[in-house]
């Protein structure tokens, strides 16, 4: 049977020193006050001896990644260094940079503000590298009414368009995966926002990855047993509690679901 | 046993580097092949594929790299390995997108796995297990280990190849194929950490045949 994920969200900031730039790795929280934590390399390699089962890695400086030496030589170093899958993402425009991020040895290619301006890509994407590379990732805020809305910009602009409908025109435009990120609750610990979760696990058919707010064991389980998820991706949980992946892995065990024990 | 030289093919359609990071751990020595003559020279060869499965098609035939590999596969035997859509192409026909006309070395028929959410969802991403049915490697009949799927196509029946190992997602397809030297896998070994590295062990333990 299919297990579920426990996916570490690896953000990346350029730091300049000099002439040259160099990877760190950062966590935001509500996608704002960046707190370095460390080498990524170190940091993934960590992960993948705590048994993670995916690494999620995102340029969130936005830059064009495919034109981004530091970037590429990150993910060249991420995949020469660990056997695990890597979905990579954060400046892609088009679809010409998903062969370059392949051949650097990402798995899957994340995209988002692009999706929402040209859902075309997507397509195109798609029908060259087939669904399964092609993650969409959705940021979305809640506002006083309680209306939801995708932000872009690294969630500082506001779009008007509602996440689950997004959400679900991606799959109809070949999105293989949707990754779903309430950015409100980014960094803050006080758990997956398993209402718009469920919607949009409930809007597609394809595989959806849960952000924003993981604090406890019990909000990985929460997203899988409430909201369907089929993997949770978190940054701050993992980098800085006394909490890893083979810990939240023993407690979604107990709760009874499946997931990957023996390695 | 002297040090295997792995060929990747390389035609522009495939996680060609993450493949050979995996063999470079195990202590093969990789040559990323994008002529036959690196092929020609190979103690084995890796099929990789990742892409619909007309364009990784269509790439392959236009690379003119199909003739080498078939002499290896039929005339050398020596151990040749697909993986993923490297896998999907062995059959007859794929009908992602169309209906395009793959190597058909292993015969049949790759088709769409049916979603049934939410328990099933496509495509199939993630770690699930693989049972063996044959030996392959130090994998015994019957023994069983998580591999990493990132795939909406599957091999159901190859027509001229044994099934070796299956899983199962909505449906039961099969996971590992072989036709004498020739194996394929439906899962990324190159990204199934320990397991994965393994299997590619049992690859590079494969004699010529």
């Amino acid at each position: 049977m299919l297990k579920k994920r426990l996916v570490p969200k690896l953000l990346i900031k350029h730091r300049q020193l000099g002439s040259v730039a160099r990877p760190v790795l950062v966590t935001t929280r509500q996608f704002r006050d960046v707190r370095e934590v460390g080498d990524p390399v170190s940091q993934a390699k960590i992960y993948e001896a705590q048994f993670a089962d995916e690494l999620i890695v995102l340029n969130i400086d936005g830059t064009p990644i495919a034109n981004d030496i530091m970037m590429l030589d990150l993910i060249e170093r991420l995949a020469s260094s660990t056997f695990m899958p890597l979905a990579v993402g954060g400046g892609v425009r088009s679809v010409e940079d998903f062969s370059v991020l392949l051949g650097r040895g990402a798995d899957k290619v994340t995209i988002n503000q692009r999706a929402l301006a040209d859902p075309s890509m997507v397509e195109a994407a798609a029908a060259r590298f087939g669904a399964q590379c092609v993650v969409v990732s959705i940021d979305y805020r809640t506002d006083e009414q309680g209306k939801h809305q995708v932000y872009v910009e690294h969630a500082a602009t506001p779009t008007g368009v509602d996440p689950v409908s997004h959400a679900r025109r991606m799959y109809e435009c070949g999105a293989g995966e949707i990754l779903l990120t309430n950015a409100d609750r980014d960094g803050t610990g006080q758990g997956i926002d398993l209402a718009v979760l469920l919607e949009v696990t409930n809007a597609v058919p394809i595989p959806v990855i849960a952000s924003g707010g993981c604090g406890l064991a019990t909000h990985f389980s929460d997203a899988f047993l409430e909201g369907q998820a089929e993997g949770v991706a978190a940054g701050t949980f993992f980098c800085f509690r006394d909490q890893n992946p083979m810990q939240a892995r023993a407690h979604i065990r107990t709760a009874g679901i499946d997931i990957r024990t023996e390695i | 046993m002297a040090r295997p030289t792995v060929a990747i093919v390389d035609y522009q359609a495939g996680n060609i580097q993450s493949i050979a990071n995996a063999f470079e751990h195990l202590g093969a020595r990789v040559a990323l092949a994008s002529d036959s003559a690196a092929i020609n020279g190979a103690s084995h060869v890796v099929l990789p594929g990742v892409g619909a499965f007309g364009y990784c098609a269509a790439r392959l035939r236009d690379s003119g790299l199909v003739p080498a590999i078939e002499q290896a596969v039929f005339e050398k035997r020596i151990p040749v390995l697909g993986i993923c859509v490297g896998m999907q192409l062995l059959a007859d026909v794929g009908e992602e997108m169309g209906r395009h006309a793959g190597l058909g070395w292993a015969g049949g028929t790759v088709r769409a796995l049916a979603p049934s959410p939410p328990d099933v969802r496509v495509p199939h991403v993630g770690w699930n297990d693989v049972i063996f049915e044959q030996p392959f490697g130090d994998y015994d009949v019957g023994s069983a280990a998580d591999f990493y799927f990132d795939h909406s196509f599957a091999f159901y029946a190859p027509s001229q190849a044994k099934i070796v190992g299956t899983c199962e997602h909505g449906s039961r397809f099969a996971a590992v194929i072989r036709r004498d030297n020739l194996v394929a896998a439906q899962f990324h070994p190159e990204k199934s950490q320990r397991a994965g590295l393994r299997f590619l062990s049992g690859f590079l333990g494969m004699a010529t045949c």
